[in-house]
């Protein structure tokens, strides 16, 4: 069940996303509150600071798969611009997950860096 | 886990909104990005476009909405489901024959299995049936014979492997006071008995302790038939008094309808009511009616264990008792063994059988689908260009097997409703004891899981395969390139289905060749135009031999009146019945044998004409007289094998006694007459040795009458019945048959195995020709090109036909070979229902694979004949 992104890229400024990233960065958007799909995928896009962009393709099979998980949970609502909308919000079960992804991605990024830390000293 | 089923089945129950859900939120993510995108300074048109690219396919993106959501593999199974019906409709001959071929494999399967069940599997009556086992004594000669009633006792007391532990002996009765003397069946049986079973009686009361001791009140519990066919199933029938051997009985319970004995069973009375009826076979230690010993295992006690102690119990009393235990020994069978003994390797023969041919069934439709795959390699490798997975492909294409499994396993219970009809047909009533054959729950749930187990041998390979071919070939031309590994494939699949199909050959070609030296063995009498009538003369009016012989005389005469009957003559023990009546006897003059070793010959006491009228053959000396009186010298006539082994073929004129030698005056009978062996115990049995004394010496109150008749033989019966009644009208007169029907019933169980695996391979041999042709067909389609341009470079038309069925016959070849080398190895699993063949006969061997390598040659030439019509302007043309 991982999310069909693809290997990391980068295309100019943008990085496409790692793989088993994309269901963190959701879940962390959605503990800012309720977001509809496209809501979802720009305020990624405005956190990051544009660098990171969800492929719209695999964005919306990721929710999908977050709600069968009880992750977040979909009701259909109005946006911003009066037009029904469905939205997604975070689950009590979604929070732990999230919080338990951050620790694994903190640990993981840390880890990394490490490595590359040390991979450097030996060039330097 | 819940969340997740509950938001699968919202998605499948609810699949239209759900879709719809799917559309609308989509439809707003792109209306959103291109009004982002309006803002930015694009064209409405423009943005529009853009959005959707950024997108990708929408509807990849749906299926993966889909998929993630896991109502995918569901809903697209029915759609595939949908999709393959609508293919087989329009592929009507394709469908016919892969139907046919799968409802026949799959009708075997349930057919046999269904046999397999009622035979093997069904759970028995009886409470916690794993843990019942049935005991008998053994002797070296004989092998299982009864156990005697002291021994019993002396077992129950001495063991500590079982919880429970009950004789039950055989017995019948004499019913009177209803329309028609009639004689039922019956057991006595010790009183825990049937609580050790686990059966309570519908009906009043099981029997108590106290009813194991010899002088209770006589009771008797009844039967579910009989009390339904007798008693009207009269709720009061306890209390109720009946008439049985002319004595009154009082009826105390009724069984359940599924009480299941080994022989029949009308009746069952207290072990004390037998014992006061039968006081020297209660008693005498030397005794061996009909009685064998159920026990339970005691929790934890394995049957191993048992057996051990209870060798030990009979070493003990063999010690203690020589004369009568010597030799002794005891045997323990779990009690489904005692049910099916006999028939398990037919069975399991079969089920083998039916195997084969669903594997041959497979291997022609896999055939069958893969000669459409390769005419579906553009319509795959078309939807594979569109975005279908491989995974994708093979799903659907397996959906469309599965259709086609389906359909064929409906039309197989379809064939298996008749078949079971058939088999049942087939096999003697009472044959199967406790076996009910029929088309229930758990046989369709076995047809279910024969056909999905088939849709994933013949559907799978070409389905990967097809998927394979295709992604390879993409959407260029033919799939030409594709086709070597194809046709390798159908060969291998070929090669299987004659090996296959040899094998059953081969079975079937034992088993006929068996059956007909059977039956074509000499039984030592002339069993056409007999008929056989049972008497029992049990009831009060006839306690001295006087009485009894003058009846016996008396019926004799009459039915020798009758115009249709040319001899009349009674015996104790008729051949083929499995009645037996055996004791030791010694010869005067010879060493004494050892205890347990004495000539222990099968005892016929019989009427004058009895050597005549079932044709028995007399090598020596007399047959019996009128004149062989009660008050003349006693005399005796033997058997061949009894002269042969005592006395260098002629005894006439030597003496023996029945038993042993003993401080009482001798007995002593002298051999008048030598006559030729029989095969008392059915035609596959040796013969044994066999001694005759005339009834008037010896007088039976049991007695078979037998009748010789010019015409049909079982017309005689309401003659003879009426001849009895004009005697005694209260005189039953039962177990009436045929000696024909006798003789066929002894060899019963191998004709339904030889007439099932002569269906089977018949059938085998049908479906693997169709393949052979089928593949040959493919191969010279295939080829017509290439020989087209041999033709016109010069090549003879028979060099080409040649190169043809050579491939044929090397595909025949392998099957052959492979086959017989595989019969080798299984045909020894016949060898158990085999009878004077060797389970690797090779005149068999050779036969079978001559017929089928000459059927599979005509096969491959058919579609070759086409090849000698190929114009080569035709065959270039093709491309």
């Amino acid at each position: 069940m991982s999310p069909a992104t693809p290997a990391t890229l980068t295309t100019g400024s943008r990085i496409d996303l790692p793989q088993g990233t994309l269901d963190l960065l959701i879940l962390r958007t959605l503990a800012l509150g309720p977001q509809h799909g496209w809501g979802v995928s720009e305020r990624v896009q405005q956190m990051s600071r544009d660098v990171l962009c969800i492929q719209q393709g695999s964005l919306y099979p990721a929710l999908h798969r977050l709600e069968r998980r009880g992750w977040i949970k979909a009701r259909w609502g109005t946006s911003d611009h009066n037009r029904r909308a469905k939205f997604y919000a975070l689950t009590p079960k979604g929070h732990r997950a999230l919080e338990a992804e951050q620790d694994v991605w903190r640990k993981l990024t840390a880890a990394v860096a490490e490595v590359l830390m040390a991979e450097g000293g030996r060039h330097a | 886990m819940l969340d997740d089923l509950r938001f699968r089945l919202r998605a499948l129950l609810r699949g239209r909104q759900v879709n719809r859900e799917l559309d609308d939120e989509l439809g707003f993510h792109v209306d959103h990005e291109a009004e982002k995108l309006i803002a930015a300074g694009l064209g409405r048109e423009e943005a529009l476009r853009r959005a959707r690219l950024a997108f990708g396919g929408l509807d990849q993106v749906k299926e993966e909405c889909q998929e993630a959501r896991g109502v995918h593999l569901a809903e697209t199974l029915v759609q595939d489901i949908r999709y393959g019906l609508r293919t087989l409709r329009r592929a009507p001959g394709f469908a016919c024959a892969a139907l046919v071929t799968l409802a026949c494999g799959i009708g075997a399967n349930t057919a046999i299995f269904s046999l397999v069940y009622g035979v093997l599997l069904r759970p028995l009556p009886y409470t916690d049936p794993a843990r019942l086992v049935v005991l008998n004594e053994t002797t070296p000669r004989v092998g299982l014979v009864s156990v005697s009633y002291p021994n019993f006792l002396d077992w129950r007391a001495q063991s500590h492997s079982f919880t429970a532990m009950s004789a039950v002996t055989q017995v019948a009765f004499n019913l009177a006071g209803v329309s028609q003397p009639e004689n039922i069946m019956g057991d006595a049986v010790s009183p825990g008995f049937l609580s050790m079973m686990g059966v309570r009686p519908i009906v009043g009361r099981d029997f108590t302790a106290d009813e194991e001791k010899a002088g209770t009140p006589a009771v008797v519990v009844l039967s579910y038939d009989l009390w339904q066919s007798h008693f009207g199933g009269d709720p009061n029938v306890s209390g109720r008094t009946i008439s049985l051997d002319g004595r009154p009985v009082t009826v105390v319970g009724v069984l359940p309808p599924d009480y299941l004995a080994i022989d029949k069973t009308d009746v069952i009375e207290p072990m004390g009511v037998w014992a006061a009826a039968n006081p020297d076979s209660a008693n005498s230690r030397g005794d061996r009616g009909d009685t064998v010993v159920v026990g339970r295992l005691a929790p934890g006690a394995s049957i191993g264990q048992a057996r051990a102690e209870m060798e030990g119990i009979a070493a003990r009393l063999a010690q203690a008792y020589p004369a009568e235990n010597s030799q002794c020994g005891v045997s323990l069978q779990a009690i489904r063994d005692v049910f099916v003994s006999d028939i398990r390797p037919a069975v399991l023969v079969l089920s083998g059988a039916v195997v084969c041919v669903l594997l041959i069934a497979c291997a022609n439709v896999a055939n069958l689908l893969l000669m459409r795959g390769a005419g579906r390699d553009r319509e795959i490798a078309l939807r594979m260009a569109l975005g279908a997975s491989r995974g994708r492909v093979v799903r659907q294409l397996l959906a469309e097997s599965l259709v086609l499994a389906g359909l064929g396993g409906l039309l197989g219970v379809a064939i298996a409703f008749w078949g079971i009809r058939g088999i049942v047909t087939l096999v003697p009533t009472g044959a199967l004891p406790g076996a009910s054959v029929s088309l229930n729950s758990v046989v369709l749930l076995f047809s279910a899981g024969v056909t999905i187990l088939s849709t994933c041998l013949f559907g799978l390979v070409p389905a990967r395969h097809a998927a394979k071919a295709s992604a390879r070939s993409a959407l260029r031309d033919s799939g030409r390139s594709t086709t070597a590994a194809n046709s390798r494939w159908r060969s291998l699949l070929v090669v299987a289905e004659v090996s296959l199909a040899l094998m059953l050959l081969v079975g079937a070609g034992l088993m006929m060749k068996s059956l007909s030296r059977l039956l074509a063995v000499d039984a030592g009498f002339r069993p056409d135009h007999l008929l056989t009538l049972s008497m029992s003369l049990r009831t009060s009016k006839y306690q001295d031999d006087q009485t009894v012989s003058n009846f016996w005389h008396v019926v004799l005469d009459r039915v020798r009146a009758l115009p249709g009957v040319q001899h009349a003559a009674l015996g104790s023990v008729v051949p083929m019945t499995d009645n037996h009546d055996r004791t030791d006897i010694t010869f005067e003059g010879m060493a004494l044998p050892a205890a347990g070793t004495f000539p222990h010959p099968d005892v016929h006491v019989v009427s004058p004409e009895y050597v005549s009228t079932l044709g028995l053959s007399l090598l020596r000396g007399r047959t019996f007289t009128d004149a062989d009186r009660h008050d003349a010298p006693r005399v005796a006539m033997v058997n061949a094998r009894i002269a042969r082994t005592f006395f260098d073929g002629d005894p006439v004129g030597r003496r023996f006694i029945f038993g042993h030698p003993s401080s009482k005056p001798p007995q002593w009978f002298t051999i008048v007459g030598v006559v030729g062996d029989t095969k008392l115990y059915g035609l596959a049995n040796p013969s044994r040795l066999e001694v005759y004394v005339p009834f008037d010496q010896s007088i039976r109150s049991d007695m078979v009458l037998v009748t010789r008749s010019a015409s049909d033989p079982a017309a005689e019966t309401s003659a003879i019945r009426q001849a009895v009644a004009s005697i005694d009208r209260d005189q039953p007169v039962f177990a009436v048959a045929t000696m024909t029907d006798l003789v066929d019933r002894s060899v019963a169980a191998r004709r339904v195995t030889f007439e099932l695996l002569g269906w089977f391979s018949a059938l085998a041999l049908v479906l693997a020709t169709v393949g052979i042709y089928g593949v040959m067909s493919y191969l010279v389609a295939q080829r017509t090109r290439e020989i087209g341009i041999r033709v016109a470079l010069g090549a003879s038309r028979w060099e080409i036909l040649q190169l043809v069925v050579t491939q044929g016959a090397a595909i025949t070849g392998a099957g052959v070979a492979t086959g017989v080398i595989a019969s080798l190895g299984l045909t020894r699993l016949l060898a158990k229902l085999l009878y004077s063949v060797s389970a690797v006969d090779p005149g068999t061997f050779a036969g079978v694979a001559l017929l089928l390598a000459a059927v599979a040659m005509i096969a491959c030439y058919l579609p070759s004949r086409r090849l000698l019509r190929v114009e080569p302007t035709v065959a270039l043309r093709e491309e």
